[in-house]
């Protein structure tokens, strides 16, 4: 019908399937983010590791290369599993202030305007709004940290050749369950908080408080319990004696010497944050606010 | 007709406060009016035809359909303007009402066609490209109204939709919702303490007092009924009203000559002034006038709250 023709038509059409529904927040969040130059050249930016990273690579197999720059790597091997828990970690904070920028504006927004309650009232659940959402992040956080890496693990084995590939598969292994890891929590964890504070600055500095502020907090825990369970605050701290039990990476001499939390521990102060982020959702992300009497 | 929304005995507790109580009824006009004072139940009762309230007992039916077990369902077919304000401000109109049509379930294409037309004709077209948040509170109501019917509803649920507008914008907005209604293609349910909102669009009212129906009434009927509803100022009764009533009318009187009489269809009007002239009494004053909705609310807030049961009626149609 002609926009000229303005009186009401019911539909009568074919709609989309009803599982796909999510996916329309998911495409509309991620349009509006790269309606933003700065979010655009910022996102462009965080694939500058990657870059570097197959320079390095090429270089490290390209004796030519190699002599054209006047350098000699040694024989013992510099693409290992240290390399991509590095080139994982560098990626992941990248990855953080993207985070950092988009979540407490994609769902604050919604609550700050009540068109939470426009979203509910059609064929959508609270968990496929949630699934939209977190997917707009999900999709950010996978291609700036786990893709790239096993782009690069690929170009890699492919360089290196005989066999290395397939006697380093854990490794690749470990970049995926690393990134989900890392996007679950960056995700939960902002969106919660989003969902509390509706103002989106005090969203963003929550976000940073949470994630570094409570790492001193933790410390001063440390020092006044004279304990080690402070550091199940610091977050970024378990994140990282996670991911190097994931790369197999052994504990440098200063940790060996400073009391660090166990291994089970870490897991489990991480998957609580999962958790109690879920809860906050569950708690907040209703199309109506029931006042309790 | 057939009914659009069936109450069955339904309960809905917030917190440790029953907010609706054994709400029994079936609706079933092209547009139906939801009335009551502040804190009776309206905007609850709303909420859960939409599902976001769970009943606390009995049910709820949209098109003979349970809402709380065919919510995706029933969603889709429904359109629902808020009565708060609720967009994204830096979105520009058109697209905010195609992204909504694209959630309801309509493929790009359409959505983006629906969401022109939608604007057009609540007569927002030369605005779509502008950012919401920079619209006017009347512009708006209506892009709130536009997302409501971009995806093609079969029930429109319309909660005040002339809040904070000006006269000529409510009434812009309340011919809009009359073309919508008078296409016989979406059936509405408007919740207003307007009276006069609902008495200009709806044939059909309910009434809730402290979360109970306090009436329910069809009132294209009731305007039928009252067709011979007379009011009579006189300057004396001298055994008039006796008279009067002896004809087989039913009146009251108010003092100060001020008669209220609802003639049956066998008595004509010039019956009464051959009374007049045989009880020596003039008639100063006689109106024709129906029971406006002013007097049906205002009946159902004194009667109070008194629970229909299903199907019927709780108040009849006005009488004196």
């Amino acid at each position: 019908m002609a926009v000229y023709k303005r009186s009401y038509k019911a539909y009568s059409g074919a709609l989309t399937p009803a599982w796909s529904r999510f996916t329309v927040l998911t495409r509309y969040g991620l349009g509006r983010l790269f309606d933003s130059r700065m979010f655009t050249a910022y996102t462009v930016f965080c694939f500058l590791p990657l870059l570097a990273g197959l320079v390095f690579i090429y270089f490290v197999h390209s004796s030519a290369a190699q002599m054209v720059l006047g350098v000699k790597f040694g024989r013992q091997p510099l693409i290992n599993n240290e390399f991509f828990l590095g080139f994982l970690w560098i990626e992941s904070w990248l990855g953080f202030i993207l985070v950092a920028w988009a979540a407490p504006g994609m769902i604050s927004k919604d609550f700050a305007n009540s068109s939470i309650q426009l979203y509910l009232s059609r064929p959508l659940s609270r968990a496929e709004y949630l699934v939209g959402k977190v997917s707009v992040l999900a999709a950010l956080l996978s291609c700036t940290t786990w893709i790239p890496a096993l782009i690069l693990f690929g170009v890699q084995a492919e360089m290196q050749g005989n066999g290395w590939g397939w006697d380093n598969l854990w490794i690749a292994r470990s970049i995926v369950v690393a990134g989900l890891l890392w996007i679950a929590l960056m995700s939960l964890l902002s969106m919660a908080l989003s969902v509390w504070v509706k103002w989106r600055i005090a969203a963003t500095a929550l976000f940073f408080g949470v994630l570094f502020f409570m790492a001193g907090f933790g410390v001063a825990v440390n020092q006044i319990l004279r304990t080690r369970w402070g550091w199940l605050l610091n977050v970024p701290q378990m994140i990282f004696i996670v991911w190097r039990a994931l790369f197999r990476v052994p504990l440098s001499w200063v940790e060996l010497h400073r009391d660090t939390v166990p291994l089970w521990s870490a897991w489990a102060s991480l998957l609580a944050i999962c958790a109690f982020s879920l809860w906050l959702l569950n708690r907040r992300l209703r199309a109506r606010e029931v006042e309790r009497a | 007709m057939d009914a659009v929304i069936q109450l069955e005995n339904l309960q809905v507790k917030l917190g440790s406060r029953l907010i609706l109580d054994h709400l029994n009824g079936a609706l079933s006009g092209k547009c139906i009016g939801l009335l009551g004072p502040n804190g009776s139940g309206k905007s609850t009762l709303i909420n859960t035809l939409l599902g976001f309230y769970p009943p606390l007992a009995g049910r709820v039916r949209i098109f003979g359909k349970d809402v709380q077990e065919n919510l995706r369902e029933l969603r889709a077919q429904i359109g629902y303007m808020p009565e708060s304000d609720a967009f994204i401000a830096d979105m520009t109109g058109v697209r905010f009402v195609r992204f909504m049509a694209e959630l309801s379930g309509l493929p790009k294409g359409e959505a983006m066609e629906r969401a022109h037309e939608a604007f057009f004709q609540v007569g927002l077209g030369e605005a779509r490209y502008r950012k919401l948040g920079t619209y006017s509170l009347g512009m708006k109501q209506l892009a709130k109204l536009a997302q409501a019917i971009a995806h093609g509803p079969r029930l429109l649920l319309l909660d005040e939709p002339t809040n904070g507008l000006d006269p000529e914008a409510r009434q812009r907005m309340l011919q809009l919702v009359r073309d919508i209604r008078d296409t016989g293609e979406v059936r509405v349910l408007i919740s207003s303490h307007l009276l006069h909102d609902i008495e200009e669009c709806c044939d059909e009212v309910i009434i809730l007092k402290e979360g109970k129906i306090a009436a329910l009434c069809n009132l294209e009927e009731e305007r039928k009924a009252n067709l011979k509803f007379l009011e009579l100022e006189v300057t004396n009764e001298n055994g008039f009203l006796e008279s009067v009533r002896d004809l087989g009318c039913e009146c009251a009187s108010f003092g100060a000559g001020r008669l209220k009489i609802v003639l049956p269809d066998n008595i004509e009007v010039r019956q009464l002034y051959k009374l007049a002239v045989e009880h020596s009494v003039q008639i100063r004053r006689m109106n024709y006038r129906r029971d406006s909705l002013e007097d049906i609310f205002l009946k159902a807030m004194m009667n109070g709250a008194t629970p229909a049961p299903a199907g019927q009626k709780a108040l009849s149609h006005g009488r004196l």
